[in-house]
This record gives C-alpha cells, structure tokens and sequence, in this order.
C-alpha cells in the first residue's frame, strides 16, 4: 500500500482528480459570473485557487488534510451565519425584498393611469420584419392603422392591410402575427410598453385589446425623488425601504426594497410591547419546556437505570425494549404520537373515554410536548446513567454502608452527587438541545394553539426556534430581518449555556 | 414477604411498566398496519384479524409513491454519511494530531459554530440556494444534490467535532512511534491511523446517516416534487394533519421506514451510546 501510496499512479490520479473538481468548479464560476451572482462566484474561484494551490505546492502538510472541509464549512455554515447576522440589520420582511434598483423599477411600471378618456384599441401581437415585439392597432373611430413597438409608431396606409367585418385589422404587410403556441410560451410582449403619442403609451389589456396609459411616476435623479406627474406629489427614500410621500411619510409607494436599519430589530425586541410580550413569553416556555424536559427525561431514566443496576432476570430484554424509543426514527415517532393524540379517533382518547381536544388547549397541549418528549428522551439518559453508574467506584458506596449508612442516604449523598458531577456536562447539552428542539414542537403541534384571527404569531407551546420560524416562513408577514435578529439571540443564549457546561467540564483547557 | 420479593418486585414492576409506555405507541402502530381499515379509530387492541392491505397499498396506490421516497431518503443519507466522514476524518485527523498556526482559534471557532443551530440559519441557507439555482439548476434550490451538499456543509462543523472527540481518544503512541521511523503525516494517515480508526468512523457514519435520515425540514423546503421527497417529508406531507383518513397506510410506511434504523441502533447500541458521550461532550 505504501508504494502504490508513493507511487506515479497515485500522484497521476491525484492529478485527475484535481483537474476534473477544477474543470466542475471553473464552469460553475463562469455560470455564477454570467448571472452576476457575483459572491458566489468569487468563493468558487476561491475553492479552486485554494484547492490547487493546497494539493499541488508543499506549503502545508495540515492543509491538505482539511481544506475540503473548511471549503464546505465556510460556504454552508459560515457564509449563512454571516447572511443572517447581515439580515437582521436589515428591514427585511415581505413588501420589502427585492433590491433598490429592482424595487424602484417595479414602482415606476406600477406608476402608470389610464388617459382622460379610457382609450381602448383593438390590437394585434406580433413583430416586425426586424424581428422586434411590435402590435398592431386599429383606431377605428378615427379609421387610423398603426404599428408601434416599444420605440417607434408607423402608420400602415389602408390598402397593405387585410381588414375584418368590423374594419378591424387581422394584418399587415411587414408584421408576422404571434401564433397562440409562441403567445403562451412567454409573456415578453405584455410588458412592454408600446409607443403612442407623447408621453402616453398603449399597454397590453388582454389577448386583443390595448388600453392608453400615462406614465404617472417618474424618477428624478437629480434630487432622488420620484414624482407624480399627474397629481404632483413627490416622494422621497424614508430610509427605512420605501418611498415615501413629503408630508405624509404614512403614503409609501409599493414594493419596497430591504433597507440596512442598524440595530432597528434589536431595539424592537426591547422597546416594541407587540414584539416583546409574545417573545418574553415563548422564551419563558422554551426555558420550562427545556428544562421540564431534561429533569423529566433524566429522573426516568436514573430511576430505571438504578433498578436495573444489578443482575436481574430479563434484564436484557427490559433493556432492548426501553431503547426501542431511541432508536426510531424521532420523526415518525412524532407523527405517530400526532396521531395518537387526535381528538376524535385518538388512541389515547380512546382508552381513557374522554373527548379532550389535546392540541386546542394551551395546557392539554403543553401536557402532551412534554409526555412525548418524555418518551422521546429517557432512554437516552437511561442508557448514560447505567454507564456511569458502573463507573462509580463501589469502594465509596461500601465505607458508607459498613459506617452505617441506609440504601437511601448512600444515594442521596454519595451515588447522586457524583453522578450529577459526571453528567452535568450532558446535562447542559441535553437542555441546549431541547432548546431548540424544533422537530418535535414542529411536527407534533404546529407550536398550536394560536389565535391566528387576532394575528397571533407565538403559539402556545411554541418555542424560541419555532416561533422564529413562524415570524421567518409562516403565513402573515414574513419578517427576515426580525427573525434573523431573535436568531441571533438564540445563539448568544445556547452558545452561553453550553460554553458554561464546557468551562464546568474543562474540555476547553484540553485544547492545544 | 421474603427478601428476594423485597428487593426485586419494585424493579420488575417498574421497569415492565415503563417497557409497557415505551412499547405502547409502536404496538399501536404495528396494529394500525396490520388492519384492514385505513381508520385511525381502533376498535380493539387485540388483532381480530390481520390483513396486508396497507402494505399493499404503499406499494400500489399512485397516491404516495413509497419506492420513491424509500430510495431518495437512501441516496441521499448514505451520500451524506459516508462524503461527511471522509471529508470530515481528515480534518479532525488534522486538528487532532497535527501542529500548526491558528490550530487553537481553529478549533475555537468550530466550537462555537457548531452550536448555531442549522434551522436558524434557514432563510438564509434558502436564499443563497436560490441564487445557485439560478445558474446551476442541478445543484441549487429544489434538487436533491443541493440538498446533499447543504447536508454536507451543514454538519461539517458538527462531524469534525465528533470526530475529533473520538479520534483524541485514539492513542497517539502509534503514529508517533510511525513519526519517529520517518513516516509522513499522509503515510501516517493511510497506514496507522484509518486502520486504527474505522470501528469509530463506521459509528460516525451510522450517527451520520440516522440523522440525515430523521431530517426533516430543510428536506421539506428543498424537496418539492413528490416522486423526489425523502420519506420523512414523503409521509408527513401524505398524512397531512388527515390522520382519520390515512393512518393505516401511514402506519405501514413507518413501520417498514423504521425497522432499518432499528436494527442499526440496536445491534451497535454500544458504540453509539459511547459516541454520543464522548463526541457531544467530552468527560
């Protein structure tokens, strides 16, 4: 092995392998570059730069080994941590998503009124010789023929047209009409607009019909405002994502754009009751739930593992079935634990003859998270606590019993203090853990009962991780920018937590 | 009452009712399977008699292409599981066992990382798939080897930090003994420290695949397509919240989706109990 490691076909192969991954990587690049994606594209130019210059110099052993992965580390975890510390100085939220650029064009298209006179054409799509989007319309009040396209208006003379029943023109010499399979393919053509007279243009309505319009909006890069032509008002950037009228900042032109607001998010947690009071109160849930959670799960399961801390008939039976729990699959447990919880077929209704409504009251519903993570999580901390429990010297538990000391007492004061002090540190990461134990609460309530009529975001057995989901993905207003900050919270708490239980456990002085 | 009463009854009590709450809701769930109806509602808990409609249903009805899901979740786990311990091996091999500058801030930041939950970086994780979509349809938003290299990426903070756990309770007697005989960090890598190390990163492996395989919702945001999605999503998306109308083919497909991972669990149960003390948290 060590000769074929050494050997010319290793170093060709490796060479292979790095062309190929280059060669995948370079088109990727261009691609990127094509489509002004522009962060990405230079992070790939990157990994291939890193990746040759790594495998094909001798300038660090190290290196080689990890490159692939702090490639995939940076791009996958870091890079999005860094977007979200990002987003959540942003007023990032629906109604204000897109770019500034992209926004403002979308509210100048929107800008745009119907004439005096609500003119309607009969009209015709298709292109010219040249190959460009063009219409062609008939005036018949006025017995006037024209094509126009985005940039020019021709006038056709009667006698190169061919006309209907209704004076109507069916076509033209020097206009291809669309055919009704290029017409559904793509929507090009109804976005333009298509010239007219002055300032006024004609829009496509609907398959045969085009309407006047003036543009309403237009932009003035002079002093960065945007003005109404028709009424005269003049909108200014507020700064904060839209543009707003002078002298009623509450009149904003739609859609707005993501704006950097700062530490705005942050704030608003603090000094915003509608923000504050839902978190203040999913947050003392999550803490309950976490910690209701681990003392549940670990009580259980010291209690079994001490039962069974000795030889025993059916042990090993007992055993294999209380890790049955833990070895499914936690999201099919949910869902079948979902099932058995349902008012009108339920199982667990069923046995005990009862009709509750298990996930519509806050409480039955809190009872019902913390039953199943019970069922979820014991025999983890069965299986620790057997463990440890053979890891305490029995030395100790004999001096106590030879002075005297009662099966209770030595428990108390001996097996449990120096179980909890070899625990502690799995303890914190089982808390940490069920702090964001987003699967369960997801999958088995929805983070329900809410009132979504009043516009409620936070359920009743929503968690942190939860509720940040709702504000971020959920039905109402999707709020990034907000949940990007709460997200940000979160990791300073769990990130706390476990820093505390790992100073405790000293693993940080190992490091070196 | 006798001694062995005294000492033994609580414990047998005790555990045969737990075992009763632990194998409660899967009998009920073998018992759904094994129905004739594909009613929730249950009219008794004994079998009165036992049909395998359901199964044949999973494997028939056009409704729910269970093949599929089955071999997505498959694919998709075993990529993810196996490119995450090559990949993931050599850097903690690297972080564990080589010096080198930046190796203590290093370490530090993995750490820390680590523990930003991967759901609250979601939105962002979207986004930026989006963004690939728009130039590499194959590997962005909506298709399974974007998915796989989320995956990837996702756990690399956490794998490497697990398998640094394992890999510093690996005696470094033998590939220093290997150092001093002249061998290079590569040669020491190949011939004494993957032999060494391929029980724990099997383990890693399992652990790998069985939460790959119990992911659920960036495989929801990223998995459209019904013939695409993995069987978590597969099934949570068929029952639906409809758990009156759909339970007994639900039930057969998580019976049948469960029993590999079971198997897993329990034969390595050893290993994997270890794994988790020493990789989450040293002691």
């Amino acid at each position: 092995m060590s000769g074929f490691m050494r050997g010319n076909v290793a170093l060709m192969g490796k060479i292979f392998i790095l062309a190929m991954v280059t060669a995948i990587l370079s088109l990727l690049t261009e691609h990127a570059f094509v489509q002004k994606e522009y962060a990405i594209g230079s992070f790939i130019l990157f990994a291939i730069i890193a990746l040759n210059f790594t495998y094909l110099t001798k300038f660090s052993i190290p290196l080689k080994f990890f490159v692939p992965g702090i490639l995939f580390f940076i791009a996958f975890v870091i890079a999005p941590i860094i977007f979200t510390l990002s987003m959540s100085t942003y007023h990032y939220q629906t109604g204000n998503i897109l770019g500034k650029d992209e926004s403002t064009a979308q509210v100048l298209a929107l800008g745009a009124e119907p004439d005096a006179a609500g003119t309607t054409f009969d009209i015709n799509i298709g292109k010219t010789t040249s190959g460009e989007d063009a219409i062609l319309v008939s005036d018949i009040v006025n017995n006037k023929y024209f094509i126009s396209t985005q940039t020019s208006r021709t006038e056709v003379p009667i006698d190169a047209l061919t006309l209907n029943a209704d004076k109507v023109a069916t076509g033209a010499q020097g206009f291809t009409l669309l055919s009704a399979d290029a017409l559904s393919k793509s929507d090009a053509y109804s976005k333009i607009n298509y010239k007219y007279m002055g300032k006024y243009y004609i829009a496509i309505e609907g398959q045969n019909v085009g309407a006047v319009f003036q543009q309403s909006l237009s932009y003035n890069a002079a002093d960065k405002t945007i003005r109404n032509v028709v009424t005269g008002a003049i909108y200014k950037d507020n700064g904060r994502g839209n543009w707003a009228k002078v002298g009623a900042p509450d009149e904003m032109l739609t859609p707005g754009w993501r704006a950097p607001i700062w530490f705005e998010n942050y704030t608003k947690l603090i000094t915003d009751p509608k923000v504050r009071t839902p978190l203040i109160k999913v947050f003392i849930w999550t803490v309950i739930f976490a910690g209701m959670s681990v003392l549940s799960t670990f009580a259980l399961g010291l209690l079994l593992a001490l039962a069974l801390n000795r030889k025993l008939r059916g042990r090993r039976i007992y055993r294999s079935i209380l890790i049955l729990p833990y070895a499914m699959p936690s999201v099919m447990s949910i869902l079948i634990w979902a099932g058995m919880f349902d008012t009108e077929f339920g199982a667990i209704n069923n046995i005990l003859h009862t009709h509750i409504a298990w996930f519509s009251d806050a409480n039955y519903a809190r009872g019902a998270v913390l039953l199943v993570n019970l069922w979820l999580g014991f025999p983890y901390f069965y299986l620790i606590c057997s463990g440890s429990l053979q890891a305490i010297p029995t030395e100790l538990q004999e001096a106590a019993a030879i002075d005297g000391a009662n099966p209770r007492q030595i428990f108390r004061k001996i097996t449990l203090p120096l179980l909890l002090q070899i625990l502690s540190p799995l303890l914190i990461a089982s808390f940490a853990f069920n702090f964001n134990n987003f699967n369960l609460i997801y999958l088995l309530t929805g983070g329900g009962p809410r009132e979504t009529l009043d516009g409620q975001i936070a359920g009743a057995t929503d968690i942190l991780i939860s509720y940040t989901y709702q504000i971020a993905f959920g039905n109402n207003t999707q709020d990034f920018g907000l949940a990007s900050a709460i997200s940000v919270l979160i990791f300073v708490l769990v990130a706390s937590i476990s820093m505390y239980g790992l100073k405790k456990s000293k693993v940080l002085e190992t490091f070196g | 009452m006798n001694s062995w009463v005294r000492e033994n009854l609580w414990r047998h009590a005790l555990a045969i009712s737990i075992c009763l709450f632990s194998l409660f809701p899967l009998y009920l769930v073998v018992l759904s399977s094994l129905s004739t109806g594909g009613s929730l509602h249950l009219t008794s808990f004994v079998p009165t008699e036992i049909s395998f409609n359901n199964f044949k249903y999973l494997f028939s009805s056009p409704k729910i292409p269970y093949l599929h899901w089955v071999q997505n979740s498959l694919v998709i786990s075993t990529t993810v599981a196996i490119s995450s311990v090559v990949i993931g091996a050599a850097s903690a091999f690297a972080f564990s066992r080589l010096k080198f500058k930046g190796k203590k801030f290093g370490i530090q930041l993995l750490l820390l990382v680590q523990m930003f939950p991967a759901i609250l970086a979601l939105s962002a994780v979207y986004v930026i798939m989006e963004r690939v979509y728009k130039f590499a349809p194959s590997i962005g938003l909506g298709s399974q080897t974007g998915l796989i290299l989320v995956y990837l990426g996702g756990s690399m903070g956490v794998n490497i930090w697990l398998l640094k756990g394992f890999v510093d309770s690996i005696p470094a007697e033998l590939d220093e003994a290997a150092k001093i005989d002249g061998a290079s960090a590569v040669q020491t890598y190949w011939l004494i420290f993957i032999p060494l190390a391929s029980p724990v990163l099997a383990v890693v492996c399992l652990l790998s695949f069985i939460g790959t395989f119990n992911e659920f919702i960036l495989a929801r945001l990223f998995l459209v397509e019904m013939n695409g999605r993995t069987v978590a999503v597969g099934l949570q998306q068929f029952i639906g919240g409809q758990y009156s109308q759909n339970w007994g083919p639900f039930a057969a497909g998580s019976i049948l989706a469960s029993i590999p991972i079971v198997i897993i669990f329990l034969s390595l149960q050893k290993y994997i109990v270890n794994g988790l003390t020493a990789g989450s948290v040293k002691g």
